[in-house]
């Protein structure tokens, strides 16, 4: 297990270093610059600019000098479009945000998502089953970006019980709907998820087996049906946290909640190498951290794979 | 649910069906083509589809405005007069800036669907042969091959995309560009798998024989054997590709102004809705979710005409 591990934390060097250089050549090689305007600052100036920033430099020695602050002091440098702010500065303002609803968004995803999904199980072709098929069809139709402005339009706009955006300070009130929104296709597919798995289970021999044997039903539920049926829905987890992440740009964006998806698109349209690169850095180190995570916890709970592991 | 459709097609079970199937029956496509027809949701979807289509292709015909006209007798008095109305020509109303939005609608929606039938089944492809080549040869190449499948699919496409756009222009034929190479593994995994499960079979013992090469193999021999996976991986992925291009333009990264698609006009509509003007969020959000719904229907249906288990 501790091996696995290993390997696995061994794995991500080489990604993030093919995604940095990759980043990082395909901006630099990009024509245009944080510094080209609609009027061209003078050449003596541009070549002071550029040298404050060490753009003067030979790119690999750039590439270099960057790699370097990074493992070294944990620098990701200044931002190149807003003047008094490094990437350091950004990610310290913008991450706590996304993380927050985040974490809130996956704790809706699993907590009704789960539970949704056992019910249709247990009620199949009942009330709730079918209610759980349209919201899966619904959820693919109305994917998070046509949703949170029908949500801000029902909420906000018409009932006037939420506010339609902004963060501050990260009130309950300011977190729900970004969670809500962000957070609904996914509910659906682990709702969908656990409800296929489930219908497995119930149907397999050990289960009758146990009914057979005289168990009170919340016992077979309980204890024999519900870890196995969770399985597939946890190896789901993995992706759905890469999804969630692209997800939370959009949120970001449409909520002003002033996460990093706000600076990351911002850095975009401004041609911001350092925020873009800092930024792409964090998004690929938290995906794989929570990818890991996922596989970690998977091998702990099924033992086929521990056994496999090791 | 394109995600249990996506674990059902790359489980083995699946493979062994599917291999099972294809050189059991002969009349495999007229078989499927009938299952389809018998799903009525699916042949409505289809219609819708085409209609669709249509009002993409020839909608501008009916329109009394282009695009990037202003109306300029209405700006200023949008929230009052801009609305839809038969008598002033334009029949979806205006966006914010007093243009006409039922052409450019029909112009997001030309956008939208050329992206998604353009960039869907070109990355299929794409990955599909990948994917063949991969699951024919093995060896280094494969492996080679998975690795670089896994670590992508770990990375949030949504980074590289933006900062393609960002550097590379934002024209349709970058944005088709950008979508195939941020999916050049789509159906990657399945049709290595088919590969795999087909090239132990007699009849390409028998090719070999006969002196054919690898090549000519995998295009006369296994292709025919696999099209049907790609025709099932590709209608998940068309759906995909338009959400994908619609969230980035949503973004603002996405095709440059004046034109549009369906998820600009989305962004804009949402922008703007707290002025009262919600025409301009309603209908092409409603043309979205038509594509979307229908494009689901013809999926599923497909699904379950081509795929043995299902039956």
């Amino acid at each position: 297990m501790l091996n696995y591990t290993l390997r696995r934390l061994l794995m991500v060097i080489p990604t993030l270093l093919i995604l940095v250089v990759f980043a990082f050549y395909l901006m630099r090689l990009a024509p245009g610059g944080p510094f080209t305007s609609e009027r061209p600052l003078p050449p003596a100036v541009m070549a002071n600019v550029l040298e404050r920033y060490g753009m003067d430099e030979p790119l690999h020695v750039q590439l270099w000098t960057y790699i370097r602050n990074i493992l070294c002091c944990f620098d990701f440098g200044p931002s190149f479009a807003q003047k008094d702010r490094t990437v350091n500065d950004v990610i310290a303002q913008g991450f706590p945000v996304t993380l927050t609803y985040g974490f809130w968004s996956a704790v809706f995803v699993l907590l009704l998502g789960i539970p949704l999904g056992i019910v249709a199980a247990l009620k199949h072709n009942g009330f709730w089953d079918y209610t759980m098929t349209g919201l899966a069809i619904f959820s693919q139709i109305f994917p998070n970006f046509v949703l949170a402005p029908i949500l801000v339009l029902l909420f906000t706009l018409s009932w006037g019980l939420l506010p339609g955006g902004g963060w501050n300070g990260g009130q309950w009130q300011y977190v729900v709907m970004p969670a809500i929104a962000l957070g609904t296709s996914y509910m659906a597919s682990v709702a969908r998820l656990t409800r296929g798995s489930m219908l497995e289970v119930l149907g397999s021999p050990y289960i009758r087996t146990a009914r057979a044997k005289g168990l009170p039903e919340r016992t077979v539920i309980l204890r024999h049906a519900l870890k196995p049926a969770l399985l597939p829905t946890l190896t789901y987890m993995g992706p759905v946290f890469v999804y969630m992440i692209t997800g939370s740009v959009f949120v970001d964006v449409f909520f002003s909640t002033g996460g990093i998806g706000q600076d990351f698109i911002d850095g975009a349209y401004s041609r911001d190498y350092s925020i873009l690169l800092g930024l792409a850095i964090l998004y690929a180190v938290l995906t794989f951290a929570l990818t890991l995570m996922v596989d970690l916890l998977y091998a702990w709970i099924d033992p086929k794979v521990r056994a496999g592991l090791s | 649910m394109i995600g249990a459709a996506k674990r059902r097609l790359t489980s083995p079970a699946f493979a062994e069906d599917a291999a099972e199937e294809m050189v059991a029956s002969r009349s495999f496509w007229a078989d499927a083509g009938r299952r389809f027809l018998r799903n009525r949701m699916a042949v409505v979807s289809v219609g819708m589809l085409g209609l669709l289509i249509l009002f993409a292709l020839f909608g501008n015909l009916l329109a009394r405005w282009t695009y990037e006209e202003i109306d300029w007798n209405l700006l200023g008095r949008i929230k009052e007069e801009g609305g839809p109305s038969l008598s002033n020509g334009h029949w979806f109303g205006v966006d914010e800036l007093g243009r006409d939005l039922y052409a450019r609608t029909v112009q997001g929606t030309r956008t939208s669907l050329m992206v998604g039938f353009v960039a869907g089944p070109v990355s299929v492809l794409l990955g599909a042969t990948i994917g063949a080549l991969a699951g024919y040869y093995g060896g280094r190449f494969d492996r080679t091959v998975l690795g670089a499948y896994t670590i992508w699919l770990a990375i949030p496409y949504i980074i590289f995309f933006v900062v393609w756009q960002a550097f590379f222009g934002r024209s349709l034929g970058q944005m088709i560009l950008v979508i195939i190479l941020v999916n050049w593994t789509a159906g990657l995994l399945i049709v290595r798998g088919q590969v795999m499960m087909l090239k132990n079979r007699e009849f390409v013992d028998a090719a070999r024989m006969l002196g054919m090469s690898d090549l000519q193999i995998l295009a006369r021999h296994l292709a025919p054997n696999i099209l049907w996976v790609v025709v099932i991986y590709t209608s998940l992925v068309i759906p995909e590709v338009i959400m994908a291009e619609s969230l980035v333009s949503f973004l603002g990264v996405g095709i440059q102004e004046p034109n549009t698609s369906l998820g600009a006009l989305i962004s804009a509509g949402a922008a703007t809705m707290t002025f009262g003007t919600l025409w301009q969020l309603a209908f092409p959000a409603a043309v979205f979710v038509i594509a979307q719904v229908s494009l689901f229907y013809i999926g599923d249906g497909l699904r379950d005409a081509l795929d043995p288990k299902e039956r």
